[in-house]
């Protein structure tokens, strides 16, 4: 017991990892056109090279792995479930990796092979149910063994882990429909001490998952040399939390703490707020659908007022764009600043045109 | 253990009128418990046992007082896991049960509480140990890190009550940190004198007035004295406090006072007499949930039209966080120079922390996890139906959804009310079964079911 664990080595520590798998996404970061083309064959074998690389630095270190399919997730592999499928053991390779990496190819090919290619395709990637569903692992393993290992308890503290940490490989944009239960899956992981790393590997930056990173304690990477996902994996994802302190890991730029309003579901950074049930609305309405709160009217009016054009009733356009103040602002940049995103998503048109002039602005 | 037996002894006795003095309850209490061990010790053994326990249940409060012990029974193994399992299992199936409010419910969630904490000699008694004084800080303590947590929003005062005097220790504030370094300094709140209840409460509620009518004001009150003595007519005090809507909820710690029951019921707070350290902490966390408001209030607003005077439209905005390496700027706050900081989304003018309005455009900036620790509140998971056999479901499915670990393949036999014999519930919802760990840990914790949160 002495020998084997030294003081100068780390605990063993528990992975999970979330894999983003949404054949569309996949289709198009494979895409040649593409300034770094990354498809899901080379994306998978990086992956694969990371997770041996986790097992192997520590005998005890243990693994689960997640897989988010359209409206479906699963978990693909876990070192506490053991596989009876055993593939015929190749001489050259290691029989643990060559477990693993056959395991979850498996898994994934099947999911893949099963999904309809009508319509289940485009279904939004169930990630909130493969985040719930890691959380969920990593607090039954926290758990103290069951009762009929109870005995055993004393000697073998340390199948309690230390260190529990979720990886999130994303490729799809934020899904605002799932915005409350990925804060409440961000709380449960702070109260079970786990941290969160995300790394978006494809696609815009992902808001949701900056601030889980952030209010984990964990790291958010947006990729930008995309066949180099292996080194940033193993540069910043490998070490345990205790000891990036040591490290130095790349620390996250500016967060953005936007909200998803409840009643576009559009991502914005100026709402209403009901002050009963803090429901969070992306423009004055009377009644407050959550808490059924009737707002005075007076409010409403004050806060019409407040917005420089009330936008008309167009229920066709994003109500987002025209919902934030910001962008009615009738100064003579706002229609510069317009222009660029007409039909985008909201999420994209706040940040790019309000980071300038921040900088600028607080400089002089 | 033995603060568990306290209790229960306390509660078959009468926790309505407990006017008893506090050197009354630990002694017969003590005496009790030591017999209640000799009994436990003659009951698991033979049937003697039952004669002698009848004789000595001299008492009327014996009979209602339950031997926990009793139900306790041993397996083939003649151990007690099976039972332990089952009693812990059955212990927290019915908390979840009660959360499934059918409606969508209103609660109020910016809330500001003003802890009023009595620093009277009584408090250095030695019932709770260390001192009734001692365990209050330290509880206090506990509540205001787990009041923050849960009431993000939320501002806390701290005012004393010793020498007849109402003390202001800390100002109305929504930094935890804050509030804990009020009451962190022992010796600067070294109980004397009398408490007076009408003095604190004026202080509480005049530093109350100017708050918008949107927020809560509730005042705690921990009272270890049986005595207050007071200026004026503290009957005409709780007539203001009603007339300006401040709840006010007591902890009594010694015994009830007849005044302090009427503050409660009359301003619509909660009150309780601890009986031991366990239930004191039982108490006062009984009040950090946001109070739901009553549903009179809805139906009146309802019926006239004219919305709840209390409930309004704020506007707020979601600030960028800077990160530590950018170059250093001025703050508009302090006008000092920093790198880190969170900038507004109107006027991009940069501030040093949120939750705050901005210096240049007035607007509320939160950062919005702050607004949504409180969702769970309003979007509670539905109870998952217990599976209590597996004869109609066609190919059930083999481990469960959230953690994969294998439900179990024998059917357990001492399963009791509540409890699936098989080890699964289903959510309503979509239909999957989850085992009795994650069942606990999506509706405790998570809040979000992992099934249909697609």
């Amino acid at each position: 017991m002495d020998l084997s664990d030294a003081p100068q080595l780390p605990d063993a520590s528990h992975l999970s990892v979330v894999l983003d798998l949404s054949p569309t996404q996949w289709h198009l970061s494979g895409l040649l056109s593409n300034k770094y083309p990354l498809s899901l064959n080379s994306f998978l074998s990086h992956v694969l090279a990371f997770l041996n690389a986790h097992l192997a630095s520590q005998h005890e270190n243990t693994l689960a792995v997640f897989g988010a399919f359209p409206a479906k997730s699963l978990m693909l592999y876990s070192s506490t479930l053991h596989n009876p499928e055993l593939q015929s053991i190749d001489s050259n390779s290691y029989a643990p990796f060559k477990l693993v990496d056959s395991t979850i190819i498996n898994r994934i090919s099947d999911e893949l092979d099963a999904i309809d290619h009508s319509e289940e395709e485009d279904a939004p990637c169930a990630l909130v149910g493969a985040l719930t569903k890691a959380l969920c692992y990593v607090n039954r393993i926290s758990l103290p063994p069951p009762s009929n290992s109870s005995t055993s308890l004393n000697t073998r503290d340390s199948t309690v882990l230390p260190d529990p940490r979720i990886l999130i490989l994303s490729v799809s944009p934020d899904l605002s429909t799932s915005y409350i239960p990925i804060m409440n899956s961000i709380f449960s992981a702070q109260k079970l001490k786990v941290t969160i790393d995300a790394c978006q590997v494809y696609g815009p930056d992902a808001v949701f998952l900056q601030q889980a990173a952030h209010l984990t304690g964990g790291s958010y990477l947006f990729l930008e040399r995309r066949d180099a996902l292996l080194q940033y994996l193993i540069m910043s994802f490998l070490s345990a939390p205790s000891i990036r302190q040591i490290l130095a890991v790349p620390t996250q730029d500016r967060i953005d703490f936007r909200a998803a309003c409840f009643c576009h579901k559009n991502i914005i950074d100026i709402g209403f707020v009901c002050s009963v049930c803090l429901s969070i609305f992306c423009q004055p309405v009377p009644v407050c659908s959550t808490c059924r709160t009737k707002f005075p009217i007076k409010t409403l009016q004050r806060l019409n007022a407040s917005r420089p054009n009330v936008p008309s009733l167009n229920k066709s356009g994003p109500p987002s764009v025209v919902g934030t103040p910001q962008s009615r602002t009738p100064a003579s940049t706002d229609s510069r600043r317009n222009l660029p995103f007409p039909g985008e998503q909201p999420l994209s048109t706040t940040p790019g045109n309000g980071n300038t002039p921040a900088t600028n602005g607080s400089k002089h | 253990m033995p603060p568990r037996k306290d209790r229960d002894f306390v509660m078959g006795f009468d926790s309505d009128s407990d006017i008893s003095l506090p050197e009354d309850d630990v002694s017969t209490s003590t005496k009790v418990k030591g017999k209640a061990k000799a009994k436990a010790g003659d009951k698991l053994r033979s049937d003697k046992g039952k004669g002698k326990a009848k004789d000595a249940q001299a008492y009327t409060w014996e009979a209602s007082y339950t031997r926990s012990w009793d139900t306790v029974q041993e397996d083939e193994a003649g151990s007690l896991q099976s039972s332990v399992d089952e009693l812990m299992a059955r212990g927290r199936r019915p908390n979840l049960s009660l959360l499934a409010p059918a409606a969508a419910i209103r609660r109020t969630i910016i809330r500001h509480l003003v802890l009023l904490l009595d620093l009277s000699a009584s408090m250095m008694d030695r019932d709770m140990r260390p001192t009734r004084f001692d365990l209050m800080l330290q509880y206090a303590r506990e509540f205001i890190a787990e009041w923050f947590d849960q009431n993000p929003l939320g501002q806390i005062g701290v005012i004393g009550m010793r020498a007849g005097i109402g003390e202001r220790i800390g100002e109305m504030s929504g930094n935890p940190q804050d509030v804990l370094k009020y009451i962190a300094e022992r010796h600067k709140l070294e109980p004397t004198g009398e408490p007076s209840l009408q003095n604190a409460i004026e202080m509480a509620r005049s530093s109350m007035n100017h708050l918008p009518t949107h927020s809560s004001r509730e005042i705690l009150i921990i009272f270890g004295s049986l005595t207050t003595c007071d200026p004026g007519n503290i009957h005409d005090t709780i007539d203001t406090c009603v007339k300006n809507k401040i709840r006010i909820s007591v902890v009594a710690l010694a015994a009830e006072m007849k005044v302090c029951r009427e503050l409660c019921n009359k301003t619509g707070g909660q009150f309780g007499v601890a009986m031991n350290e366990g239930h004191f902490k039982d108490l006062l966390f009984e009040l950090i949930p946001p109070p739901a408001q009553r549903a009179t209030s809805r139906a009146a607003g309802a019926g006239t039209g004219s919305s709840n005077p209390a409930a309004d439209l704020m506007m707020m905005g979601f600030p960028t966080r800077l990160p530590d390496a950018t170059a250093p700027t001025l703050c508009v706050c302090h006008s000092e120079l920093k790198s880190q900081g969170f900038l507004c989304p109107r006027c991009l003018s940069k501030v040093c922390d949120v939750p705050t309005d901005c210096d240049i455009c007035g607007l509320m900036i939160v950062s919005s996890p702050h607004l949504a620790r409180s969702y769970h509140h309003l979007f509670p998971v539905k109870p998952y139906d217990t599976v209590a056999n597996l004869e109609n479901v066609t190919n059930p499915s083999s481990s469960c959804h959230a953690c994969s670990r294998p439900f179990p393949t024998t059917v357990s036999t001492s399963a009791t009310e509540g409890v699936s014999p098989v080890g699964r519930y289903k959510c309503p919802e979509c239909h999957h079964d989850f085992c009795a760990d994650c069942d606990v840990f999506v509706h405790d914790v998570i809040h979000c079911c992992p099934g249909c949160g697609n």
